[in-house]
């Protein structure tokens, strides 16, 4: 049991619900309490794309005998196949008050609808306390496995699956339109987009192709290392963040597709001239901006990683602190994150997370929406790279791919080329403070502290006194 | 009146999104959520007025989560352990909330006694709400949690002593009040013991709108000793016997039954919403107190200041999709300001609270119990209606169908009751049409 101010992923029903939600032809049906029904309204306001939730909630309460409201898993399974004639598969949720409630999968056969029979994954790996990630990776790997049944020829030419973010990613629709250009630039096709967009076919056709490649590895993991399993289809994992990142994979798809690898060069060397700005942006930066600058990266694992090498190793940051909320895949991502940082670690506590940025007293902060609180006490630039996000704007843009980087340069640009102000002299000698005056510091939650100690200090100097002492500090919270 | 029963899955915003809301209304509360990772992720994720904007970060600094270990029951004191933590980080904290689910209570929570366990550590009013237990009537409203909140207020309020109402009985004792008059301003002291006092019970989206409604009930002549919830915790009116309770909305059923177990006289009338809403609740509230008000008089001036909104939406086509419970006041308003209500939807339909609503929604409004939003949808393409007033769900797949919206979010923030909320509510949808006529004017 903890106390936090934030969760950075949500349930594993709701990892679900995103993942049903990113495809066509695939209806949720969320087994929870009356109440648990959010996902419709948090889909209409962060994607607003006009469509309604593909969700249907089965509440579990006590219903009354003759009652015929919705309750009945299995007569509410069949009402959504009669009500959504469309639907090619249905997949079972359940919140996590419904499994502790003893919920189990059900046994049951979904009747037809305009001809056919849908498919119903019930997810019964489910167990209270699966994150949001961890279960759309799961419940992407089930559907895969419902339906790509059977190896399909290899097409003729080389085309490859994009396993990319799914609904409510940051930008997710702009991440695979990116991936798919560069694609297209070094001769490659799109075979299948999973899961944002695909549908129940585009599944059963993910054996045609020559290559898997991960964009959002987090939910893509499962399905794609299933697929090398069954039927041998290789993997990209490449983080495509920055041009030494994009390029790399590129390269290892142009490989893995024999391509010319000249061929590949060639359209990287023209995108590193026309398109990617992040390279262009290191080279004309005064050396000052970036040296002895450090920067504290916190959040999923693709973007932290993805972002860590960029900023290290392209831009010559100094990577202060890299850090992910995702425990299930802390081997990995310590393994990555320490080519590039001493300070690597796992952490889900917001409160911890920001200690721990903090600590590494960084000068940028890279994050999700929670660690703003952070650079706002620290005063530090923040960009909210990494999910999850609040921002969900109209006009997509990637973080991905050689445009991606440019985003990456602009978003650079404007944090780190703020003037370094001159420190006030007073500020200058550091202010002592007396024992009460700490202890109270100390019971302030760490993402408000440094905001708080300098405020104190400057009321202590308002105030003509050489310290601060409890009862500036307390004066100067009011 | 056809109230039809759809037994169908309704789309409303789960109770939980009012965490925060509450605990930026509620002053001084801290209010706990006592879960798994599930209910700390809707009250992060929900702001208190979910609309297709939402904020970049809805979450309030007086919300503490306290997330449970599903593996692992917690021990017994550790949740308020928890609580008295998250209280050290807030000054001014008067009042604690802890809002416990069901998944933490088959984790074996005892709501209660954690409740009294911090109460007695940190010295405050602390109360334990269950956002999932069922009412009476099947079906979930999304003001549901408010309900318990104020429920959990009630609780807290100081008890009427015998001696207070001693002092009501007798016309010649007069007292000052307790807290200095609700209103803050002079009280007829004469008034003070003639009739019994009255207290305010919701409205907490709409805080002023409910003072409005006070100012209403103390020019009709009755003595408003306060509000819940109050402006402050110590500004929460004694509420016990002789007590009487005028509840702004029908749906608070948990608060009202709190207020009814006190021994308060809880008035059951229509809600104040419209002008003959609010003539009706002002004079069974009154009369209730002691008092005689004839508000006939005053319904009707407010009717003919309202005359050039009204012409606004006279014959204007509306749809509520249901999801607070007071769409039915709403509807039963602007059907007599001369709007045409095709449908009113209510996840949640208790006969017994709403029946003088139901009785007053005059006969050509069908009522949909529990509706099917999929139905809801084909519904509403089919009626194509001038606005569509409508949970947060189908807001935009139905502005994406070339449908007008609001959500009912905005009426209740726009502030609902009393004879100014009626002018609010008609300014509301004026605006609304006033600007999709103006988009539609626009050649694209």
């Amino acid at each position: 049991m903890r106390l936090l101010r934030g969760v950075y992923e949500g349930p594993g029903s709701h990892g679900i619900l995103r993942v049903a939600a990113s495809m066509r032809g695939v209806h949720a049906v969320l087994r929870a309490l009356p109440g648990e029904g959010y996902f419709p309204a948090l889909y209409g306001a962060r994607e607003r794309t006009g469509r309604a939730a593909p969700v249907t909630l089965s509440p579990v309460w006590e219903k009354p005998q003759d009652s015929w409201g919705p309750g009945d898993l299995t007569r509410d399974l069949s009402s959504v196949v009669r009500h959504h004639p469309e639907i090619e598969a249905v997949i079972l949720a359940r919140s996590e008050a419904a499994l502790l409630s003893g919920e189990e999968a059900p046994a049951v056969a979904l009747p037809e609808a305009g001809g056919r029979s849908p498919t119903l994954v019930t997810c019964d790996w489910e167990a209270p306390g699966v994150g949001e990630v961890e279960a759309a990776n799961l419940a992407l790997e089930g559907l895969v496995r419902a339906y790509s049944r059977g190896r399909s020829e290899r097409s003729p030419s080389p085309t490859v699956n994009l396993f990319g973010p799914p609904v409510f990613g940051p930008g997710a629709a702009a991440e695979y339109a990116e991936a798919e250009r560069l694609l297209a630039l070094v001769g490659v096709e799109i075979n299948a987009r999973v899961p944002l967009g695909a549908s129940v076919g585009d599944l059963s056709l993910l054996s045609q192709a020559w290559v898997n490649v991960l964009l959002y590895r987090e939910v893509g993991e499962s399905a794609t290392l299933y697929l090398q399993d069954e039927f041998g289809t290789q993997r990209v994992t490449t983080p495509m963040v920055g041009a030494a990142g994009t390029g790399a994979a590129l390269r290892t798809i142009g490989e893995l597709c024999h391509l010319d690898p000249k061929r590949v060069q060639r359209a990287i060397w023209a995108e590193l001239a026309r398109t990617a700005r992040l390279p262009w942006y290191a080279r004309l930066g005064r050396p000052e901006t970036f040296r002895e600058r450090r920067v504290a990266i916190f959040g999923d694992f693709t973007y932290p990683l993805g972002l860590g090498y960029a900023l290290s190793r392209e831009v010559g940051l100094e990577v202060a602190a890299c850090g992910t909320y995702l425990r299930h895949l802390e081997r990995d991502f310590l393994f990555h994150a320490h080519t590039f940082t001493d300070q690597a670690f796992v952490e889900d506590d917001p409160e911890e997370v920001a200690t721990r940025i903090e600590a590494s007293d960084p000068d940028l902060v890279v994050g999700t929406h929670l660690e703003e609180g952070v650079a706002d006490s620290l005063d530090i630039p923040f960009l909210p790279l990494c999910p999850p996000a609040y921002h969900s704007p109209f006009v997509e843009q990637p973080l991905m791919g050689y445009a991606g980087s440019s985003v990456l340069a602009d978003a650079l640009d404007k944090a780190l080329s703020q003037p370094e102000e001159e420190p006030a002299a007073a500020e200058l000698t550091a202010m002592p403070w007396t024992e009460e005056a700490r202890e109270e510091l100390a019971e302030t939650p760490p993402f408000l502290r440094g905001r708080a100690r300098r405020v104190a200090e400057e009321r202590a100097r308002e105030l003509g006194s050489g310290e601060v002492t409890r009862e500036i500090f307390l004066r100067s919270r009011r | 009146m056809t109230i039809l029963n759809e037994a169908g899955p309704p789309d409303i915003l789960s109770p939980l999104h009012a965490v925060n809301g509450l605990a930026e209304r509620l002053p001084g509360a801290l209010v706990v959520v006592v879960g798994t990772r599930a209910e700390a992720h809707i009250a992060q994720s929900l702001p208190a007025a979910p609309a297709p904007d939402l904020p970049r970060s809805p979450r309030s600094t007086r919300v503490a989560l306290v997330v449970l270990d599903p593996a692992e029951a917690p021990q017994q004191g550790r949740v308020a352990t928890s609580v008295i933590e998250a209280a050290a980080g807030l000054r001014g904290t008067g009042f604690v909330l802890l809002v416990v689910g069901r998944s933490a209570q088959l984790l074996g929570v005892d709501a209660d006694f954690e409740a009294r366990l911090t109460s007695r550590r940190l010295d405050l009013p602390t109360a334990a709400v269950n956002p999932d237990a069922p009412y009476d009537a099947p079906g979930t409203l999304s003001t549901d949690l408010e309900d318990r909140a104020l429920a959990a207020l009630v609780g807290v309020c100081p008890k009427r002593r015998t001696s207070d109402l001693l002092e009501t009985a007798s016309p010649t004792q007069k007292r000052a009040h307790r807290f200095g008059g609700f209103l803050g301003r002079g009280r007829n002291e004469t008034r003070s013991g003639r009739t019994r006092p009255v207290v305010l019970l919701g409205g907490l989206a709409s805080p002023g709108a409910a003072g409005e409604l006070a100012a209403e009930l103390e020019r009709a002549g009755v003595e408003v000793v306060g509000r819940v919830p109050a402006t402050t915790m110590r500004e929460l009116p004694s509420l016990g016997e002789g007590t009487v309770v005028a509840v702004v909305d029908p749906n608070l059923t948990a608060a009202a039954r709190a207020a009814e177990e006190r021994g308060a006289r809880v008035v059951k009338t229509l809600t104040p919403v419209g002008v003959d809403g609010t003539a009706r609740f002002i004079h069974d509230v009154t009369a209730e107190a002691g008092e005689r008000a004839n508000e006939l008089a005053r319904a009707r001036s407010v009717w003919e200041s309202l005359e050039t909104l009204r012409n606004r939406v006279r014959g204007k086509r509306i749809f509520f999709a249901g999801d607070t419970g007071l769409e039915v006041p709403l509807a039963r308003f602007l059907a007599d300001a001369g709007a045409v209500v095709l449908e009113v939807g209510a996840p949640r339909l208790d006969r017994r609270a709403l029946a003088e609503e139901l009785q007053a929604l005059g006969p050509d409004v069908d009522v949909v119990q529990s509706p099917d939003w999929r139905g809801q949808m084909a519904r509403i393409d089919a009626a194509r209606p001038d606005v569509v007033v409508v949970s947060p769900g189908l807001h935009v797949p139905l502005v994406a169908r070339g449908h007008l919206c609001r959500s009912p979010q905005d009426f209740l923030g726009a502030g609902v009751y009393g004879y100014g909320g009626a002018r609010r509510i008609l300014e509301l949808l004026v605006r609304t049409f006033e600007r999709a006529e103006a988009l539609d004017s626009v050649n694209l």
